[in-house]
């Protein structure tokens, strides 16, 4: 099949000691395709995002693989390559939109902005950017045209932001746990507001998250993370009914569940580790009630790199 | 012993916007002995506000807060001097909680001797017990809090607040700044703790799946206002007020996967709380707003017998 | 059983080039000064010897003569001693004052913090050379006179220094767990707020010093302050300045002094600062 996006054996370390932060990630987005990435902090979900579209921090590097979008790869590609593709193919949004919007820069004009510097066959850019921010739920889009982003809260920045980066209707938007700093309410705003979107757009989308609720409702495919590496990958269905590794297993026990149950909530001990600490084993053992020898003296593989795969020697409902 | 708040407010000066911000628009409730109240709400509704004048950081400008019959005093001075030990505060982030130039020892200990809660020479070994309770090993007592995981720190922040042995302990937000994986662990401590000692909490959240949790009771707040008040199972399974029903759900549920209806959301967003709207401070957003929500600020009222709702629409 | 020792900021600052070579310079400076302080200068700095004036780089006067034949060698070293002193004591009053009302102004805020800002922004507003030799001038030469001009003119560096980070930590959440303990505001204030905003006050001081020296050197320069025929290095480059052309030194090794023991504090303020801050040191 037609593959947009390609992510293979990618990884991720720091420029100075090649300390590895992502550690071998494959995966791939089809088109019109949702994929979620869930994991804590430090297990590499942002920082895979990041490299698609060459935006690591100073102090990070690549360290090898391949970022193919649309057959091209993007880690050999230029900057004006990239450049063309950023914002125009693939979007982004992230946690907080106040940093990513400039603070003295009317909105109208930013949003502008971003037609003008690309390419494109937009005959009214006015009229464009107005009807986009009506289509996120700005009440007045030709005051908010006129505003900056101070006057406005974090969850109608946020739906600027989105906004703009459905300008020019990308094939794929990466989403930077958009909705984390906003209170509940507006969470489910915003989170209804995308799943519509991408809907009418047919557009793919990546989803970062630590919150396995969020993504529940919004993607067809999860990627689960652990200390820089993919642990478990599925269809929704597949993780969040039978997950299969045994952190996917504890996330999901560790959640208060909604039917009010006031027993002990099943915990998992311990605190993940660096990516680059883990050496030739598995990165969960230490944390794992199924843990044996082997997985602490052998790193289990991805079980192969079709859409369900599993990183683990003996995984939930296999017989042992 | 209990705690009572009645008809607290608190107002805010913002000097530079000559205007004032209202955290709390007359707040009553009742936390008795060894109960859990959970507090739930979105920024803006007073609820951390709440928590630091319980613990007297600052003084309502109206209402009385007692603790055991006795008023604390107006004088945020007064009341930590005679009732710092017994109502303790568990911060939100453990990073900004903990002095950054103390050892973990030490800062546990410091409570210890400031208050001269043990002999000198047992000072050392409260300190481990204290540790031990919230599973910290014995040797991370020399460690700085920067060596220490969020959830550890937490951890040291909850034996810190133990060391003065209070009744109380009122928690703001303690696991939302927690991986997922750790946040479990916290709360199964924290069921654990008030058992073991016979602590009362007040357990702040914004987070319902959490409140849920560990709640006997639970105050939803919006705008500086508790709108529904109640026990747990009638505030979650029977709620009354349109914005409690909201908030249930808008919990993301992963239990419930995909397919789901983005259609019951809520509109809008929480006012201003420096210029709040007439009337009912929900009915910008309400989905059942009547005309006279508008006008008359809805009172708390029994809707069935210890379970009180501020909206007349649902009371009919 | 292991335990963990925090690397003190002493470990760190010492992983740091520039501050072991500011330390360096610094300490040859100082121990130069103190040479001079105990007599044991070479030649007596003030002993004039005509015979020998204007003489060049040599075995007996090292840095050469002057062209009263003095040697510009113990003349330099003693004029260092001066600066030191009245940097020394200027800073140290700066600090002390400006640190205490820094301290009260953000911890009290309210009327008492206006006063103290507004009238450390009075002082702000003329520059630092002009205001001081206005002081020194209703004041008097001697060498104290010229420290407490100096100490006015830096100690609202010191307000401004402390200030700021004690409005920011007395809002953590920290200081405000230790007050719900019911810990007594000196105990907050000595063990919980002070030592985090320490830092920013030591590297003000390696820095505030160097100012103070140029600022010493530019007053006697202008034949403010130390008096001939004491030496200062200000008086001496001021005096030196006809002669360049044909007696460079007298010009250069006072110069040089003086340029020595400025970048030497600063470098040692540098290495302070990334030292005493976390945030700057690598992890490992």
């Amino acid at each position: 099949m037609n593959k947009l996006l390609e992510i293979s054996n990618l990884s991720v370390v720091i420029a100075e000691d090649e300390r590895v932060l992502v550690n071998d990630v494959s995966f791939a987005i089809e088109p019109g395709e949702a994929v979620g990435v869930v994991g804590e902090s430090g297990s590499g979900k942002t920082l895979s995002a990041l490299s698609i579209l060459g935006l690591l921090a100073r102090g990070l590097k690549i360290g090898s693989g391949e970022v193919k979008f649309q057959g091209d790869n993007l880690i050999q590609a230029s900057d004006e390559t990239l450049r063309k593709i950023r914002g125009n193919e693939i979007a982004m949004i992230y946690q907080d939109p106040m940093t990513a919007l400039n603070p003295v820069m009317k909105l109208g004009d930013q949003l502008l902005e971003v037609l003008n510097s690309h390419e494109n066959s937009i005959a009214k850019p006015r009229e464009h950017v107005l009807e986009g921010l009506a289509a996120v739920g700005i009440p007045d889009p030709k005051r908010a045209f006129e505003s900056y982003p101070h006057e406005f809260s974090g969850g109608m920045r946020q739906r600027v932001m989105i906004a703009m980066s459905l300008l020019l209707s990308p094939k794929l938007l990466i989403a930077d746990e958009p909705t984390t700093a906003l209170d509940v309410t507006i969470q489910r705003q915003i989170l209804a507001l995308v799943a519509k979107e991408r809907r009418r757009r047919n557009m793919s989308m990546l989803w970062i998250t630590h919150d396995l609720g969020v993504v529940a409702n919004l993607v067809d495919r999860v990627i689960v993370m652990y200390a820089g590496r993919i642990v478990e990958v599925g269809t929704v269905k597949e993780i969040f009914n039978s997950p299969k590794h045994p952190y996917t297993v504890g996330l999901l026990a560790s959640l208060p569940a909604a039917d009010s149950s006031k027993d002990k909530l099943a915990s998992i001990p311990g605190v993940p580790p660096k990516p680059w600490q883990v050496g030739d084993s598995c990165a969960f053992s230490p944390r794992c009630w199924k843990s044996e020898e082997n997985c602490r003296s052998k790193r289990p593989e991805l079980s192969d790199r079709s859409a369900s795969a599993v990183a683990c020697f003996f995984p939930e409902g296999s017989s042992r | 012993m209990s705690l009572k708040v009645d008809g607290v407010i608190k107002r805010y000066k913002v000097r530079a916007k000559k205007s004032t911000i209202s955290a709390l628009n007359g707040v009553s409730l009742e936390v008795k002995r060894g109960e859990t109240l959970g507090i739930v709400g979105e920024s803006g509704c007073g609820k951390s506000t709440l928590a630091r004048l319980i613990v007297g950081l600052e003084p309502p400008t109206e209402g009385t807060l007692t603790w055991n019959e006795e008023v604390l005093g107006k004088s945020v001075r007064n009341s930590l001097k005679s009732h710092h030990s017994k109502i303790q505060l568990v911060f939100q982030d453990p990073y900004s909680s903990l002095n950054p130039r103390q050892t973990i020892g030490s800062c546990v200990a410091e409570v210890i001797k400031t208050h001269q809660l043990r002999a000198v020479d047992q000072v050392d070994s409260r300190v481990t017990e204290l540790l031990s309770v919230v599973g910290i090993p014995m040797d991370m007592k020399n460690r700085f809090p920067h060596q220490l995981s969020g959830g550890q720190r937490q951890r040291v922040a909850i034996a810190r607040a133990l060391a003065a042995e209070p009744d109380l302990l009122v928690l703001d937000e303690p696991v939302s700044a927690l991986d997922v994986s750790v946040r479990a662990d916290v709360m199964n401590l924290l069921v654990d703790l008030k058992e073991r000692f016979s602590l009362t909490y007040i357990f702040i959240s914004h987070d319902l799946s959490m409140v849920r949790h560990i709640s006997d009771e639970i105050a939803v707040m919006y705008l500086g206002r508790i709108v529904e008040l109640g026990s747990w199972s009638e505030v979650l399974n029977s709620p009354r007020h349109p914005y409690t029903r909201a908030l249930i759900d808008s919990i993301p549920d992963h239990t419930k996967i995909q397919g789901i209806d983005f259609e019951n959301v809520l509109e809008g967003e929480v006012p201003d709380p420096a210029n709040l709207p007439n009337g009912c401070a929900f009915h910008l957003r309400c989905p059942i707003a009547k005309p006279n929500c508008r006008i008359e600020v809805p009172a708390l009222k029994v809707a069935k017998a210890s379970h009180l709702v501020a909206c007349p629409e649902v009371l009919k | 059983m292991k335990t963990v020792r925090e690397k003190t900021w002493i470990n760190y600052y010492f992983k740091s080039t520039s501050g072991i070579v500011g330390l360096f310079l610094v300490s040859v400076m100082i121990t130069l000064s103190i040479v001079s302080a105990f007599s044991l200068a070479p030649i007596d700095p003030l002993e004039q010897n005509p015979i020998s004036a204007l003489q060049g780089p040599n075995s007996t006067y090292w840095f050469g003569t002057d062209q009263f034949g003095r040697d510009i060698f113990s003349r330099s070293i003693d004029g260092m001693r001066r600066s030191l002193s009245v940097a020394i004591l200027s800073v140290s009053i700066a600090a002390l004052v400006g640190v205490f009302l820094g301290v009260i102004g953000g911890l009290f805020g309210g009327w008492i913090d206006n006063i103290v800002v507004r009238s450390s922004d009075v002082i702000f507003a003329f520059p630092a050379i002009l205001l001081a030799l206005a002081i020194v001038n209703s004041l008097g030469n001697s060498w104290i006179d010229t420290s407490i001009a100096i100490a006015i003119v830096y100690t609202p560096i010191f307000i401004r220094v402390a200030r700021g980070p004690v409005l920011t930590v007395k809002e953590m959440d920290y200081v405000k767990s230790v007050r719900v303990l019911g810990f007594s505001t000196p105990r907050i204030l000595i063990r919980h707020l002070m030592p985090n905003v320490f830092a920013p006050i030591v590297v003000q001081i390696a820095l505030s010093l160097s100012w103070a020296i140029l600022t010493e050197s530019g007053l006697s320069f202008l034949g403010l302050g130390t008096q001939p025929p004491d030496a200062s290095l200000g008086l001496m480059v001021s005096e030196a300045q006809p002669l360049a052309a044909f007696a460079w030194w007298a010009l250069a090794f006072p110069s040089i002094f003086i340029t020595v023991v400025v970048v030497g504090l600063n470098l040692v303020g540098d290495g302070l600062r990334d030292a005493l801050d976390p945030a700057r040191r690598s992890s490992g």
